[in-house]
């Protein structure tokens, strides 16, 4: 039987590379089963006896508020069935903070559980003349104390050592911090539990209830709304009795066990006096100066966000060109049937079309790891709180919002972060109204389409840059209204205060950076691609059924079994068209040396023509036979339940000034709205392989029109759909990380359903305006 | 004799120790968890809403709402 360890600490003490360097690659990652605390188990390396470390959430102190937070508790006091019983537990501290640290020590020791304490930065500490009397501190605790320094895996060995003989070694001396009186409160109520639930609780847990007010065990402990009821009487008049001792919860708490930290080190440690101003003080004057704190900002975000298109775009080829080849594998294996277009136009098309986003994520969070390892993007979160305050929201909402700009799956799972509940939820909400990658190619479209690049103020192409950048300005406006509106509403609170640590600059790690970016974009892969994968064939079903395919297929395969010649005539074809340049030019320029060399080549000219307008013609059965296959498809579509469906929904998206296939593209597109591209290509009949940089489309698209004969496009219509497009909550990935991260189905569906209706009415006004103008 | 402000109304450079910790019970064993309580010296890095403190060897960022409130006693120098 393996030991399991649990390993927990305050944020920034080193624990995840404590952990790391403990346990190398052989990590299981996971979720606690019902709320969103990322479960991390790892076998330690190299000893006699197996042990399993359980990484737990770093936490200042273990008072649960909340699920969430009583999951930590939970697998300590072994009541996590999915970890089972805990062996031990590693406290990690920071050295050069030792005092304030051990707040948390306290609490760990009051577990009663074998305990090995870790004095992390001991180089820090050493550096800053901070000197720990180790031996003696063991002593008084009980417990074993190793000093490591993680980064340099420092003391390394000791701290297995020490977590191996934990066990046998027994728990250490519990602190008893409080006064007598909180302790025989806690006996009655004990009791009093015993009475309500019939089973004995932890004193622990005793202890935890009656001193956090408002949190977990006070209010969602027990099921029984009765015995609820009579437990929350029962702790509040423990508390009053307590209060009038003297003794007033939860202030004691901090009170206590600061005393009990003081105490404890008092002879143990001694601290310098005088403290310089360090590095970082220095670099904060700038970084998070009023102005030139945001003014450097700017310029980094913009470069951020430069080089996350402009370096992401050769990787996002590559993946674009193993897509097409993966595509035309399989056409080369399976002859033209339904099994082929559900794997190429179902399982390839919609899985590649989100994969290709991967080297963006990447990118983004290869920046998020940086700034955030060597400390910079809490200064970040610090210089936004003041706009974000004003919108109900807070500055640790900045980094879930910006990554929301790359994709709004990472920027959901960004806002753990937040411990304020209802600020969490607003930003979960908001999140997907911000402009993420996979809006550009449905912007791109259609803004090249039907927005002019005549020159503005002399700037080429200014009127398309304004235009992309009103869509982002409309996401963020909307993203701003949005969390103002909800924090009046249904999340109304009081801001609470917002305090949050900034740690000191250093340099990044590039293990850390690595490993972060590493899950992050394998977290994508597994969770988009299985739901990709899910609708992309559940889409593709509804626009195949029920039509009879027979057709389309035979003439497929007589294209494709005609595919040499047609290349050959291709080849031929260019050949002659080059010739036939190579002529022209010696004509405009009249190189020749007399008249019969001058009669030679017209001659050869005109008998080039002949022969040109020859292939072409041999050409056109080839050309009208793919544009009668694209056809098929596109009444196919017509006559599918989709197309049904685009028939049904054509009232509704008609006042936008969409026609049945734009609106069903748009349906089509639930899963993952740049499908929208691909899906008008589908319908209008051109046959799947198309993108937004496709001539075809465009013109048909210019082209279509209504049955009585007017135009369906216009810059009124382009606008309308990408307003809605911008707006619009058509990505299923997004929605399953809302359920998954707020553990409910209801936010999923309360942000599809305003996201929507906000799209469609935005859409809507759009059109209507600009059809006046 | 102790010259008591709110932390807000500390200037840059400031430097005193905490009084008193006004707000909801939460709310104080929150800012208590993280080092901010009764007794400890704290020194007004950068004012403003948010501020930033420092807290120990700790730089803490800040903005109190209306119903929280830390009151710092000025340590007077010469
Ligand atoms: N100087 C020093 N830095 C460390 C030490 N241990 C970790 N770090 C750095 O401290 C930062 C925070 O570490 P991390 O493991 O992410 O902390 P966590 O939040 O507790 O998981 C990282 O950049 C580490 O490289 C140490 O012993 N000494
Ligand atoms: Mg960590």
């Amino acid at each position: 039987m393996p030991l399991t360890v649990a390993i927990i600490g305050n944020p920034n003490t080193g624990k995840s590379t404590l952990f790391n360097a403990l346990t190398g690659l052989q990590v299981r990652v996971g979720n606690f089963p019902g709320v969103t605390v990322e479960k991390k188990i790892g076998r330690i390396k190299g000893t006699a006896q197996p042990i399993d470390l359980v990484d737990l959430p770093g936490t200042y102190s273990l008072s649960p508020r909340s699920l969430d937070e009583m999951v930590s508790v939970n697998v300590l006091l072994g009541r996590q069935t999915d970890v089972g019983k805990v062996d031990a537990v590693v406290c990690i501290l920071d050295a050069s903070n030792l005092e304030r640290n051990f707040y948390l020590a306290c609490q760990v020791l009051d577990l009663g559980l074998p305990t090995v304490i870790v004095l992390n930065m001991f180089d820090v500490a050493s550096t800053r003349g901070v000197r720990i009397d180790i031996p003696a501190l063991s002593k008084k605790l009980g417990v074993q104390v190793v000093a490591t320094s993680a980064h340099r895996k420092e003391g390394l060995d000791a701290l297995k050592a020490a977590i191996a003989s934990a066990v046998p070694n027994g728990p250490g001396t519990r602190p008893h911090p409080f006064p007598e009186t909180f302790y025989s409160e806690c006996h009655q109520l004990a009791s009093k539990l015993a009475g309500l639930c019939r089973s004995d609780a932890p004193s622990f847990l005793v202890e935890r209830a009656l001193l956090d007010v408002g949190g977990y065990l006070e209010t969602e402990w027990l099921d029984d709304d009765n015995a609820a009821e009579q437990w929350r009487t029962a702790l509040v008049e423990a508390r009053t009795r307590l209060k009038d001792a003297g003794c007033r919860v939860p202030a004691i708490e901090a009170k206590a066990r600061y005393a009990w930290a003081k105490q404890t080190l008092a002879e143990i440690t001694t601290i310098p006096s005088a403290r310089a101003e360090t590095l970082s003080d220095r670099m904060d004057r700038v970084l998070t100066h009023r102005f030139a704190g945001l003014l450097i900002f700017a310029v980094l975000m913009v470069v951020v966000f430069q080089a996350i298109f402009s370096w992401a775009e050769p990787l996002m080829g590559w993946c674009e060109a193993g897509q097409s080849a993966a595509s035309g594998f399989v056409a080369s294996q399976l002859p033209p049937g339904t099994l082929r277009s559900l794997l190429t136009d179902g399982v390839v098309a919609g899985v590649g079309g989100v994969l290709v986003f991967l080297p963006q994520i990447g990118m983004l969070f290869l920046f998020i790891a940086l700034l955030e390892d060597c400390g910079y993007l809490a200064r970040a979160a610090f210089l936004m709180d003041k706009v974000m305050s004003k919108f109900g929201l807070n500055g640790k909402s900045f980094v879930p919002l910006m990554t929301s700009h790359a994709c709004a799956i990472p920027g959901i799972m960004a806002t753990r972060v937040i411990e304020d509940r209802r600020a969490r939820l607003a930003t979960i909400l908001v999140a997907p109204l911000m402009s993420c990658s996979a809006r550009l190619p449905v912007y791109t479209l259609f803004i090249s389409l039907f927005v002019s690049d005549s020159p503005l103020l002399g700037l080429r192409g200014a009127r398309q840059g304004l235009t992309l950048f009103a869509m982002y300005a409309l996401g963020i406006t909307a993203a701003a209204l949005v969390a103002a509106v909800l924090r009046k509403t249904i999340f109304h609170s009081e801001t609470p205060p917002f305090v949050m640590e900034l740690p000191a600059y250093k340099w990044p790690s590039p293990w850390i950076v690595f490993s972060r970016v590493w899950d992050r974009m394998m977290a994508f892969v597994t969770r988009a691609g299985t739901l990709i994968f899910a609708a992309a064939i559940v889409v593709w079903a509804g626009s195949f059924f029920p039509g009879d395919h027979s057709q389309e297929f035979e003439k497929q395969r007589l294209i494709e079994a005609a595919e040499p010649i047609k290349s050959d005539l291709l080849l031929q074809e260019a050949r002659t068209v080059e010739a036939l340049d190579k002529l022209n030019q010696r004509i405009s320029h009249a190189a020749w040396e007399n008249a019969t060399e001058r009669d030679d080549i017209l001659k050869l000219t005109a008998s080039t023509q002949t022969e040109l307008a020859k292939l072409k013609a041999k050409l056109k059965p080839f050309e009208d036979a793919s544009d009668e296959v694209n056809h098929m498809r596109a009444s196919l579509v017509e006559q599918s339940f989709l197309g049904w469906l685009g028939h049904l929904i054509e009232p509704i998206v008609k006042p936008l000034g969409w026609d049945w296939k734009i609106g069903v593209g748009t349906l089509l597109s639930f899963p993952a709205r740049e499908l929208v591209v691909t899906n008008l290509g589908i319908i209008y009949g051109l046959g799947q392989d198309v993108d937004e940089s496709d001539q075809q489309l465009w013109s048909t698209i210019r082209e279509a029109k209504w049955p009585d004969g007017r135009p369906v496009y216009g810059v009124p219509v382009a606008l309308s759909i990408m307003v809605f497009f911008s707006l619009c909550a058509q990505c299923a990935a997004t929605l399953m990380t809302i359920r998954r991260e707020t553990n409910s189905w209801r936010w999923p569906l309360v942000t599809f359903s305003y996201m929507t209706s906000l799209a469609y009415l935005a859409a809507l006004v759009t059109y209507q305006v600009a059809i006046r103008i | 004799m102790e010259n008591i402000v709110p932390l807000e109304l500390m200037a840059a450079g400031e430097v005193g120790h905490v009084v008193q910790v006004d707000g909801s019970p939460e709310v104080v064993h929150r800012l208590a968890e993280m080092g901010l309580r009764e007794q400890v010296r704290v020194m007004m890095v950068q004012p403003g809403r948010p501020c930033i403190v420092a807290v120990g060897d700790h730089r803490l960022s800040l903005r109190m709402d209306e119903k929280a409130e830390i009151f710092v006693a000025l340590t007077m120098d010469a």
